[in-house]
């Protein structure tokens, strides 16, 4: 009778290594077989995972290689459009425009936010929604005017290209213009560097990307973190889509697929974002 | 009144070597400081071991290896697309054009010479674009493209310093093979170019280093943040100049940063290193040149 | 026989030489035919209104006003550093420093720019921000100050050359008369070498003009109009780095090849004003 229970336990206990192990295989499995290249582009925010991404895939297949290219979103649907990349990542919807013109087949596979803001030593930690709105339109300049030391306010933005601006622009400042004099940088990366080295400025940036280095705003009084964004209670979120021309197949299809699975799952939440569906 | 004019051009110049040493002292003086640290195995091969990753069995991850060899693919190719039409320009110019001829391509290559080197990955970017709509769709911006823009760049450099070795010669060594029964072309072959060989030399060692250190037109023309070793020249590749400013504004970690401040040091030194090896080349080509033992 | 191999060496030479010459005209076509639709627009409007792709208007005006501020005001710092400094090595200094040093200025030319830009976030930057407590410290002045280190080396050889091309029998006659070096260097060596220090001030300036990086990463890229030494500010080389994202048909994407338009045929003009000026030196000496 013991012996049998100790069989029993011992198969489950083995079953359990088998079944996950050919979980984990499973998913990777799917790049079994494939070689080539598959480029990527476009959406800075989306770097994290897929270097992370990319990495073990590679290991596992040396035959595969991937290359991941920055831009922003415009870019991103720009090189895939035209067939200069595989996948475009951007970090906001494309528009109807855009997908009738290039033939873009979505793939959304995180939610993340835009929050604001501001370097750790600022003790400006909450605004109000109109106090954002006058701060970026240039309104006001000046950190005493929302209870912080007597400096001029630096305020730094993304270029044009960039989803993350859009999404910013269009949700937080409700479309009006971002004033001209804003330092202007490249990417998320560059934005929490930017943040992090002056004491005096303000930006925004994807909430998967704040950490340490920054501190986020509170924005009508819910601090953008990836908890309120999935409680719905931040408003100001946008989903990251890794976007094809038409139909994604082989190595293309085999990528997009990883990212739904498991595995693909738990590195974008690593990466501090939402998993999407 | 004239003695303090003087006296304060003394005490001027001296100002004026002292702020400018204190400068360049600083700033590499910082670049040591911050990233001597990080000069390890580990900056360049991340967590692969070296011996299998230099031999391309293992891929490296969070190193500069695959930058590294980015910029050295890169160079060579550069080079190899420039030093041959260079070569025969700066030939050209110097033995066979005459004066009117020269003078109007040695505004042109002036003028190539002086395009800023945005511009210049502009053109290669526009080409690379016109090329896919129109010839290939599988060209597109990647290592090929980078190298023939690098190549456009250096090329002025490799016809002056050709053209300026060629014609520093004095005229008796031009005639002596002539006037002993030598073709022209026996002449350029045996004669003038052995004996301006080290002016070529320290030309093309020169643009080497401007390939190795270039920037702006690799950023327009194919140079990716994540690429690994490029397998063939028409893949995405990594350098190591971009790297540098890729990390510069977007890092996420302060290890990142200092691998950043570990890859400055490495295109410093690498870049140093050309220019003391250029100089000593062309000392002792001059040396053999003349005192051939 | 031979005869043959000569004259197809010739032809060889010949090729590749209007291969290369015909790089430097396909640039400019390039530029040309790429921004043609915008320059059809209205070339003054191209030229004089501000960058707002938003309401429509594509003008790079500000994007010029920042390269020629931040180009002046370069050349304004290292001008008189350059000076003093080949005073120091052609003249004023002992032989061995005068050598050490002059080595120590060509090295400094090795130096890559990238290294330059990557120093200047992380050391200067902050040390501006705080000395002038307002601003980001990305500003005209910050970029200015380190593109004006960048240029020194070039310029400083540059002077050394033309104050050591002054004829040695100049030299031999004021040191007869008795004067010594910092009259020589007064009163013979750089009046004679008046014409070579212009054209390296040229030259510099045109190399500040067309670097991107220094001010690609220190000067802010905001697209307003510069009003302060202390502002934010775009230059035509930021500017095409930054925009080259855009769509390919777009205003936007061909208001870089106008951008690289301009600063072609600017730097045309300066070699052009360059060759003018040694021509007319080197005549006079003849």
């Amino acid at each position: 009778m013991r012996k049998k229970c100790i069989v029993t336990v011992l198969a489950m206990i083995f079953s359990l290594f088998v079944l996950t192990a050919g979980g984990v295989a499973g998913e990777l499995d799917a790049f079994k077989g494939q070689r080539g290249t598959l480029k990527i582009s476009g959406g800075t925010a989306h770097i994290p995972v897929m270097k992370e991404a990319a990495q073990r895939i590679m290991s596992a297949y040396p035959d595969i290689q991937i290359s991941i290219a920055a831009g922003g979103s415009g870019v991103g649907i720009k090189q895939v459009g035209e067939g200069l990349v595989n996948i475009g990542n951007t970090g906001r919807k494309p528009t109807d425009d855009e997908i009738a013109r290039y033939q873009l087949k979505l793939h959304q596979w995180a939610l993340d936010g835009v929050g604001v803001v501001v370097s750790p030593k600022n003790r400006v930690k909450a605004l109000t929604k109109a106090q954002v709105m006058d701060i970026f339109t240039g309104r006001i300049n000046n950190w005493k005017g929302v209870g912080g030391e007597n400096r001029k306010i630096n305020l730094y933005t993304r270029d044009e290209a960039s989803g993350t601006r859009e999404v910013f622009w269009e949700k937080a400042l409700d479309k009006q213009p971002i004033s001209p004099s804003a330092n202007v940088v490249v990417s998320n990366g560059a934005m929490k560097s930017a943040i992090a080295q002056d004491p005096y400025g303000i930006g925004y940036v994807s909430v998967g990307h704040i950490d340490r280095t920054v501190a986020p705003v509170a924005l009508d009084g819910v601090i953008p973190t990836i908890k309120t964004v999935k409680e719905g209670k931040y408003k100001i979120v946008r989903g990251l889509y890794s976007n094809t021309k038409g139909e994604p197949t082989g190595l293309t299809r085999a990528f997009i697929n990883y990212l739904y699975t498991p595995e693909g799952r738990k590195i974008t939440e690593k990466e501090g974002f939402i998993p999407f569906p | 009144m004239k003695r303090t004019g003087e006296k304060l051009t003394i005490w001027y110049s001296w100002t004026c070597g002292l702020i400018l040493s204190a400068a360049v002292f600083s700033i590499l003086a910082y670049l040591v400081f911050k990233g001597a640290g990080t000069l390890n195995m580990k900056l360049i091969f991340g967590d692969a071991s070296p011996l299998r990753a230099v031999f391309l069995q293992q891929r490296v991850f969070e190193g500069l290896f695959p930058a590294i060899v980015g910029t050295f693919i890169l160079v060579a190719l550069s080079i190899a697309f420039a030093l041959p039409i260079g070569f025969a320009t700066g030939i050209y110019l110097a033995e066979y054009a005459d004066f009117r001829v020269k003078n109007a391509f040695n505004l042109i290559f002036d003028i190539l010479a002086g395009i800023p080197s945005i511009v210049v990955g502009l053109f290669g970017f526009a080409l690379a674009v016109f090329l896919h709509k129109h010839y290939s769709s599988s060209i597109q911006p990647c290592l090929l493209i980078s190298s023939l823009a690098l190549a456009f760049l250096v090329l002025p450099y490799i016809i002056r310093t050709t053209q300026i070795a060629l014609e520093g010669l004095s005229p008796d060594t031009r005639l002596t093979a002539l006037a002993l029964g030598a073709t022209k072309l026996q002449n350029l072959f045996y004669v003038l170019i052995p004996q301006s060989l080290s002016g070529m030399v320290s030309g093309l060692i020169l643009a080497i280093g401007r390939c190795a250190e270039d920037t702006a037109v690799i950023m327009l023309t194919g140079v990716v943040v994540a690429a690994g070793v490029p397998k063939s020249a028409l893949a995405p590749y990594e350098a190591l100049p971009f790297y540098i400013y890729y990390i510069s504004s977007q890092y996420t970690s302060p290890e990142e940063l200092m691998n950043g401040y570990g890859a400055a040091l490495i295109l410093l030194l690498l870049c140093l290193f050309l220019f003391t090896l250029a100089f000593v080349i062309k000392k002792r080509l001059t040396y053999l040149a003349f005192y051939r033992p | 026989m031979s005869d043959w191999k000569e004259r197809g060496a010739e032809k060889i030479f010949l090729l590749s030489t209007i291969i290369s010459s015909s790089i430097t005209l396909l640039i400019l076509g390039f530029m040309a035919f790429m921004a043609l639709p915008l320059l059809r627009g209205g070339l003054f409007y191209l030229l004089t209104e501000p960058w707002a792709p938003q309401q429509g208007l594509y003008g790079i005006y500000p994007m010029i006003l920042g390269t020629a501020v931040i180009s002046l005001l370069s050349l304004l710092f290292a001008f008189p550093l350059s000076l003093g400094c080949s005073f120091l090595i052609s003249s004023i200094g002992p032989k061995s420093l005068s050598a050490a040093f002059r080595r120590m200025v060509q090295m400094m030319t090795g130096i890559p720019t990238v290294i330059y830009g990557f120093v200047g976030i992380f050391l200067l930057v902050p040390v501006i921000r705080e000395l002038f407590q307002s601003g980001s410290g990305m500003c005209i002045f910050t970029a200015s100050l380190m593109l004006g280190v960048l240029i020194a080396p070039t310029m400083i050889l540059f002077f050394c050359d033309s104050f050591d091309r002054v004829p040695r029998s100049y030299i031999d006659a004021a040191d007869s008369l008795g004067a010594n070096r910092a009259q020589t260097l007064l009163y013979v060596i750089i009046p004679l070498a008046r014409k070579g220090i212009f054209i390296g001030v040229l030259l510099a300036f045109g190399r500040a003009m067309g670097d991107t990086l220094v001010s690609l990463m220190i000067a802010g890229n905001s697209i307003a109009t510069p009003g302060s030494l202390l502002d934010s500010v775009r230059t035509l080389t930021a500017h095409i780095a930054l925009v080259i994202a855009a769509d390919y048909e777009s205003p936007e994407f061909r208001s870089i090849f106008a951008c690289g338009l301009v600063l072609y045929l600017f730097i045309a003009v300066v070699i052009l004003a360059v060759r003018r000026l040694a021509f007319r030196e080197s005549g006079k000496r003849a």
